[in-house]
């Protein structure tokens, strides 16, 4: 690991210790202070020698790792530590590309001093065949380049580590440069990223209008504030309606429906167990996502499952709002046990009420109670996502997680 | 029965089964040896188009080399012999070829996806200016020859990415035999995963009987039914993973027969249906439905003498379409199906 500066070990110890002690909840909170801490991360970063990238890459893994471990259910985290990953691997093959065509009439004369270092690249290559190659190395295996795919990994360390020698030896100065001018592309990429983040409410709730008509019936189940201001956009330009089921035991829909009626939209409050009597009169579901899996399947609160099977039976659209930086390139393997978290049962019950029997538990069988926080929704039973980069369907999240991700950094281990 | 059945029932009545450590001892001498060293009972005496199945068949008499990859090997051959001076003349010549490999047994479709893989290889290759056709041509023919550690590396790829869909106390359904679903389960196996297996017998071959003695070798228990056991035992079954013979443009597979009804149960059950397949396996065909394509008709026994009016329904393989599979693992990642037609159009389009 690279030398921490201590100020920064300190930032990145009191951040793992609110994600322990769930202080920091929610994606929208962990994926902004993440990207924050890693900006701060990457900005601290002092190792100007050669393979600067790496150094960099493993510094951000390293951390990323920690974050990660401190809370799993926060798949958001995960995603922004790959989101920045992708943006290194990115920025070093644009600066490497830049500074090959810079110096590209001393590199041939240099090319050749060194050409025990170029083992296997054919003469036929040139240097944009070789940024061809790079690139598609970075956009991860495909059919397209299945054939070129047994030499990709030569290929694509071959003029890295060439032209960093060369450069070792013969121009120090301009290898520092080259060196900052990768940090602080990365840098500029992870405040854009960060202003995404930003952004994507507003983003989303641009597509208000194209989704939601006038006299309709919207229904929802708990708080989401994407979803909030979604309806609000929506309130300027039409009048509808909205169903919002209380969201036991965390009752979050009551905050949603205070915060509609405020807005003097229609609102009606249900329980979660009417929504199947409602939906018949339902024109679309709206919900906010925790996390979208690389299959299209959803990690929602708990009681969507339901809300989503209720719309199926009845034919009613169920929307997806989620920005994208909650898309996870992960696949879930086992999502009825993995992804979840259980609460403390004081929400659904009081103990002065029912300690006897929950005392009774220590001894022998007697009542449990658990409160877990989210479900996992098949992708089949979504009609669509909306991104801030637009409306997708389910099949298609698989395209999306390929633009954004790297496929090495899938698993960070 | 027709050649590409008996072959592939000759690989498998050896002893030693899927992917052996021979196994890869011997692709990875061929890997070494090019193919021009190799003895030829008849040397090209003029007619490319009947040196190239022959080469085809010296290459595919190797046990366990997948019938792509033979393909692609005895293409390689034809560059290598080509005495043509330009790159259009070489393409045209390649494009006889596998022409040529692609009629001599049609009902193969890992052939003929293999052939075209690697001529849109060689069109895409050409466009990329090499001035020399002597350049051209030693890239073209190292790639050919390196297809073979591609096409080992991508059964790994899968085999690491599948066995993560493994669970522990799990119980898979699997279907006939394959060697990428048995790549996977050996490295679950291999991972101390406890999971237990049910195999189909398959039908008229017994395919899933190999599948069952393999289990019983890497020792995961295993239980075998007969074909018409599925839908009994799918209550107790947690997922159904199959191979392919060929992953067509809608997402959908070509397999051995039964292998729809298999995946329509599952369905139904709301069971995870999983294909494991190469990527190489993806071909260009759109079928709409059964009879859609080619017949691979192969011999039944029904182990009781019929009356002559009796007609018997022969197929070898069906088609399962997307709608029945949940996710395929191919050395391109865990892919959903509709994301087969999506590399397939990056590649041809």
């Amino acid at each position: 690991m690279a030398p921490a500066v201590p100020e920064l070990q300190v930032a990145i110890n009191d951040f793992v210790l609110q994600l322990q002690r769930r202080q920091v909840e929610g994606s929208l909170d962990s994926a902004k202070l993440t990207v924050l801490l890693l900006r701060q991360v990457v900005s601290q970063h002092r190792a100007s020698h050669s393979g600067q990238a790496s150094a960099l890459i493993e510094a951000v893994k390293n951390v990323g790792v920690r974050l990660i471990a401190a809370s799993p259910i926060e798949l958001a985290i995960g995603n922004i530590v790959r989101r920045v990953l992708h943006i290194i691997r990115e920025e070093e093959v644009s600066v490497t590309n830049s500074t090959e065509a810079e110096v590209g009439a001393g590199f041939e004369s240099d090319d050749n001093d060194n050409n025990d270092n170029d083992n296997d690249s054919p003469p036929g290559l040139s240097a944009a065949l070789l940024a061809a190659a790079n690139r598609s190395a970075l956009r991860g295996p495909s059919l397209y380049n299945l054939l070129e795919s047994g030499s990709m990994p030569s290929a694509a360390v071959v003029p890295l580590s060439s032209g960093g020698d060369s450069e070792d030896r013969s121009r120090s100065c301009e290898k520092n440069s080259k060196g900052w001018k990768l940090k602080h592309a990365v840098i500029e990429g992870i405040n854009e990223l960060l202003e995404d983040i930003n952004n994507n409410h507003a983003q989303i709730a641009e597509q208000a209008l194209e989704h939601i008509h006038q006299d309709e019936v919207i229904l929802t189940l708990g708080h989401s504030r994407t979803l909030l201001q979604f309806l609000c956009e929506a309130k300027k330009k039409r009048s509808f309606q909205v169903f919002i089921a209380e969201g036991a035991p965390r009752y979050q829909g009551h905050t949603l429906a205070k915060e509609l009626a405020d807005l003097n939209l229609q609102t009606t409050l249900i329980t979660d167990s009417a929504v199947f009597a409602m939906i018949s009169r339902v024109d679309m579901v709206i919900i906010g996502a925790h996390a979208v899996m690389a299959n299209g399947g959803v990690i929602a609160p708990t009681g969507l499952h339901m809300v989503a099977l209720a719309a199926r039976r009845h034919a009613v659209p169920f929307v997806v709002l989620a920005g994208m930086y909650k898309l996870c390139p992960l696949y879930p393997h086992n999502p009825y046990v993995l992804v979840n978290e259980m609460k403390s049962p004081s929400q659904i019950l009081e103990f002065e009420d029912m300690s006897e029997y929950v005392e009774a538990a220590l001894g022998g069988p007697a009542m449990h109670a658990t409160n877990p926080t989210f479900d996992y929704i098949p992708p089949e039973l979504v009609s669509l996502f909306i991104t801030d980069m637009g409306g997708h369907n389910p099949s298609y999240i698989y395209r999306l997680v390929a633009e954004y991700y790297s496929p090495e950094d899938y698993s960070l281990e | 029965m027709n050649a590409y059945y008996e072959t592939r029932a000759g690989h498998r009545g050896g002893p030693s089964g899927a992917v052996t450590s021979e196994w890869l001892a011997q692709a990875e001498a061929a890997l070494v040896n090019p193919p021009s060293s190799l003895p030829r009972s008849s040397p090209s005496n003029g007619s490319p188009l009947f040196s190239v199945i022959e080469e085809f068949n010296l290459w595919r008499s190797k046990p366990e080399l997948a019938e792509a990859v033979a393909a692609i090997k005895a293409l390689t051959a034809v560059i290598q012999r080509s005495e043509a001076t330009t790159m259009m003349g070489l393409e045209k010549e390649l494009h006889n070829a596998s022409e040529a490999l692609k009629a001599w047994d049609e009902t193969s479709i890992s052939l003929s996806a293999g052939c075209d893989l690697f001529m849109r290889y060689v069109t895409r290759t050409s466009a990329l200016e090499y001035e020399d056709i002597r350049a051209g041509k030693a890239r073209l023919i190292e790639r050919g020859e390196r297809f073979g550690e591609i096409s080992l590396k991508a059964r790994k790829t899968i085999a690491m990415l599948g066995q993560e869909f493994v669970r522990d106390g799990s119980t898979i359904l699997t279907h006939g035999f394959s060697r990428v679903v048995l790549s996977i389960l050996k490295l679950a196996a291999a991972n101390k995963k406890h999971f237990s297996v049910i195999c189909t017998e398959g039908r008229p071959d017994s395919t899933g009987v190999e599948m069952a003695k393999e289990m019983v070798a890497i020792g995961v228990p295993v239980t075998l039914i007969i074909d018409s056991a599925v839908a009994y035992t799918m209550q107790s079954v947690d997922m159904l993973l199959m191979g392919a013979d060929g992953v067509v443009e809608s997402g959908g597979i070509i397999n051995m027969i039964g292998t729809y009804q298999a995946a329509m149960v599952a369905r139904s059950m709301n069971k995870p249906v999983y294909v494991a397949a190469e990527s190489y396996k993806f071909a260009r065909m759109y079928p709409l439905d059964q009879k859609d394509m080619s017949p691979s008709p192969r011999h039944v026994d029904f182990h009781v003498s019929l009356p002559a009016p009796v007609q018997v329904e022969c197929s070898a393989r069906d088609y399962t379409p997307p709608q029945f599979l949940t996710l395929l693992f191919t050395d391109l990642g865990v892919l959903t199906p509709s994301a087969v037609s999506d590399e397939l159009i990056q590649l041809y389009v």
